[in-house]
């Protein structure tokens, strides 16, 4: 068990090709910079990066940094020419990391 | 009520103040329409009608009575009964003010004059707009307004009937029931509004219908008097309420009114026994109408008179302007309409409105039985528009503190009574 | 959170404001030149959407558009997210291919205080775009 969170989407199953569909992502995760002002810094504990990939392909990528909020939200939009497994993984600063896995069926 | 007082002797010293410059202009008696029988609207009745005898004043508000949205959780918790939140308007007739009870259809902002659903036109020389809000059907997908007879939001009273509505619900439902709430993002009217909602549910079930548990969905990360509340909830209700924020996927997207279903951004569904669904809001649509209000549907006002930035002459008090940090609140609008009607009235008699004001805000909410939470704030103009004034307010104490709690549920009602004194008292 | 909050605005205003609270000016100008390899952006072609006022500085919602056709020709490569007053400027960066559809990304953000947020979006032919937006951080009135 990595001890993070399971990634949670919002994707529609069915897309037509090459179509846009909306992408909705939220990863549970405190996201601790570890910064405090003005007073001695904590443990950092942060989210690294969130690939979207199908059939082994990166499709968009995003790294964070310590102005990324809590619980990590994006919406994004993708296409696709066929039915992909996409698979989402957010990996921490130590490396662990957590994926999702959703179909979408090409019409 | 001290601060009630202060804000009295406030007013009568502004006005000693308007009536000094001795200008030798006609004796016409200024007409000051008021759109809005609330918080706002009636208490800027009886504010002008106090402090300018010989301005005539004319009220416009469609509904013969009134009925309070504080107040109206502890209707639907069963400690209060709905005639005791409602009032009529004949003590505010009493004064002299006129009471016409009809709708305003629209305003002429160039020609100063309202066109009334029943036809009659009404000329003004200064118009105050305090239409409250409205609420956006389709914000959340399938919550319209027939999706309101099934999922009540009463969250605009109108005769009480959605207060009744979710009263009756609550009344029926089983023991075990899981009572649901869609609660929305910033910012929308009363902020605690929601919670102390929560609160006197909770109440209600723990005495009526103790396996019952309540659901907050909530689009938001945070609220008002948060640690007060959840304190509370922990004391008073321990493992019935389960609060989602939004970066948990609280935030209600769609509903499915037959199956009292609320669903939440990332799919998640809950069937509920019980949904009280708090949609987005927007001012009330004679504001949107007459062009007064920003993209964002509420109305960007002057700061110290209040007017419209939109449209000269016409003073906006109330739910219906954006006036950021100073909540949507009755107490504000209260306080606010002071202000407003001293502006107008200066304004047109060329003068300069009161400088220097201060608005004040307490937000009281019922927790408990004898258990009651407040913040004060006080704000004035500054900065963009409305700044907090520094190193004022406060807040209740987190801790045991039962006498306090106690208390404060009792300034709670005083207040309530006050304020509806004011508005609607003989 | 949010006592902790108050408790920390008023440390802000009764105290000087502490340098570390503001990010230095070298380090934004380092990590927008780090990720844009030192070229010079242009204003225009990429909106950046945030609140004028945010009720929330942890939670603050933003999208980024950039004005590309996003086929064959011109497409989005990367877009870059800076915040110009937290302690450190660095927000997020994405990296886009041909199968992202729109040029355009939503996320939420934390701003430690009121700013200016910068976002430059770098295109297939080597440009790059720039957005800011000024947000102003308070707590919505009866939030305490």
């Amino acid at each position: 068990m990595s001890g993070l969170a399971t990634p949670r989407l919002r994707v529609p199953r069915i897309a037509r090709a090459g179509e846009a569909f909306e992408v909705r992502l939220l990863m549970e995760h405190r996201m601790e910079s570890g910064i405090r002002i003005g007073a001695p810094s904590v443990p950092r504990d942060m989210l690294a990066s969130m690939t979207v990939a199908a059939g082994g392909e990166t499709l968009f990528e995003a790294r964070f940094g310590n102005g990324t909020a809590a619980n990590p939200f994006h919406v994004f939009w993708l296409r696709l020419d066929r039915t992909a497994d996409l698979v989402f993984t957010y990996a921490d600063e130590q490396g662990r990391t957590a994926s999702a896995t959703h179909r979408v069926t090409v019409a | 009520m001290t601060a009630l007082l202060t804000r009295r002797s406030l007013a009568l010293g502004t006005a000693a103040l308007l009536a000094a410059p001795s200008v030798a202009r006609a004796q016409a008696s200024l007409r000051l329409v008021i759109i809005g029988g609330g918080f706002g609207g009636a208490s800027a009745a009886r504010f002008a009608r106090d402090t300018y005898p010989d301005v005539q004043v004319t009220l416009i508000e469609p509904r013969t009575r009134f009925v309070t949205c504080p107040y109206g959780n502890l209707v639907i918790a069963g400690k209060r009964q709905l005639p005791e939140i409602s009032f009529g308007y004949d003590a505010v007739r009493a004064r002299g003010v006129t009471v016409l009870h009809d709708r305003a259809a629209g305003i002429d902002a160039a020609a100063r004059s309202v066109r009334l659903a029943g036809g009659q036109s009404l000329a003004y020389d200064r118009l105050i707009l305090s239409p409250g809000i409205a609420l956006r059907w389709g914000g959340i997908e399938g919550y319209d307004e027939a999706a309101s007879e099934l999922l009540p939001h009463a969250w605009v009273p109108g005769d009480g009937g959605q207060t009744a509505l979710l009263r009756r619900q609550l009344e029926a439902m089983e023991d075990g029931g899981v009572v649901g709430l869609a609660i929305p993002a910033n910012p929308f009217r009363c902020p605690p509004g929601p919670y102390e909602r929560i609160s006197m549910i909770a109440s209600y079930l723990k005495r009526a219908k103790p396996r019952s548990k309540i659901l907050a969905l909530d689009a938001k990360e945070g609220f008002s008097k948060q640690p007060l509340f959840q304190d509370a909830w922990a004391a008073l209700y321990p493992g019935m309420i389960e609060w989602v924020p939004g970066n948990r996927d609280g935030r209600v997207v769609k509903v499915d009114p037959r199956e009292r279903v609320l669903e939440t951004e990332f799919g998640t569904k809950h069937k509920v026994a019980v949904a009280n669904v708090i949609p987005p809001q927007s001012a009330a649509s004679i504001a949107i109408e007459a062009g007064l209000a920003n993209a964002g549907g509420w109305v960007e006002v002057d700061p110290v008179t209040f007017e419209a930035k939109a449209a000269q002459g016409i003073h906006v008090i109330g739910d219906a302007n954006t006036a950021p940090p100073m909540p949507k609140s009755g107490f504000i609008a209260n306080s606010t309409s002071r202000q407003a009607v001293a502006s107008a009235i200066a304004l047109a008699r060329g003068g300069q409105p009161p400088g220097n004001p201060t608005y004040f805000n307490t937000c009281y909410s019922h927790c408990g039985d004898e258990y009651g939470i407040s913040v004060v704030n006080l704000f004035r103009p500054g900065g963009q528009g409305f700044v907090e004034t520094p190193n004022s307010g406060g807040i209740s104490p987190r801790g045991d503190h039962p006498e306090q709690r106690r208390l404060e549920a009792v300034y709670a009602d005083a207040w309530y009574k006050a304020i509806t004194d004011y508005m609607f008292g003989a | 959170m949010t006592t902790s909050r108050r408790a920390f605005l008023a440390a802000l205003a009764l105290a000087p404001v502490p340098f570390a609270a503001v990010a230095e000016a070298g380090a934004l100008d380092r990590a927008i030149a780090e990720a844009t390899g030192g070229r010079t952006p242009t204003d225009g072609g990429v909106t950046l959407s945030a609140p004028t006022v945010a009720e929330n500085g942890g939670q603050v919602p933003v999208t980024v558009t950039v004005e590309s056709p996003q086929d064959g020709t011109l497409h989005v490569t990367a877009i870059h997210l800076f915040a110009t007053r937290n302690p450190t400027p660095g927000v997020a960066s994405f990296r886009l291919t041909r199968a992202v559809a729109k040029p355009e990304v939503t996320t939420r953000i934390r701003l430690a205080e009121e700013q200016v947020v910068v976002a430059i979006a770098e295109l297939s032919d080597g440009t790059l775009r720039r957005a800011t937006a000024s947000v102003r951080v308070t707590t919505g009135g009866c939030l305490s």
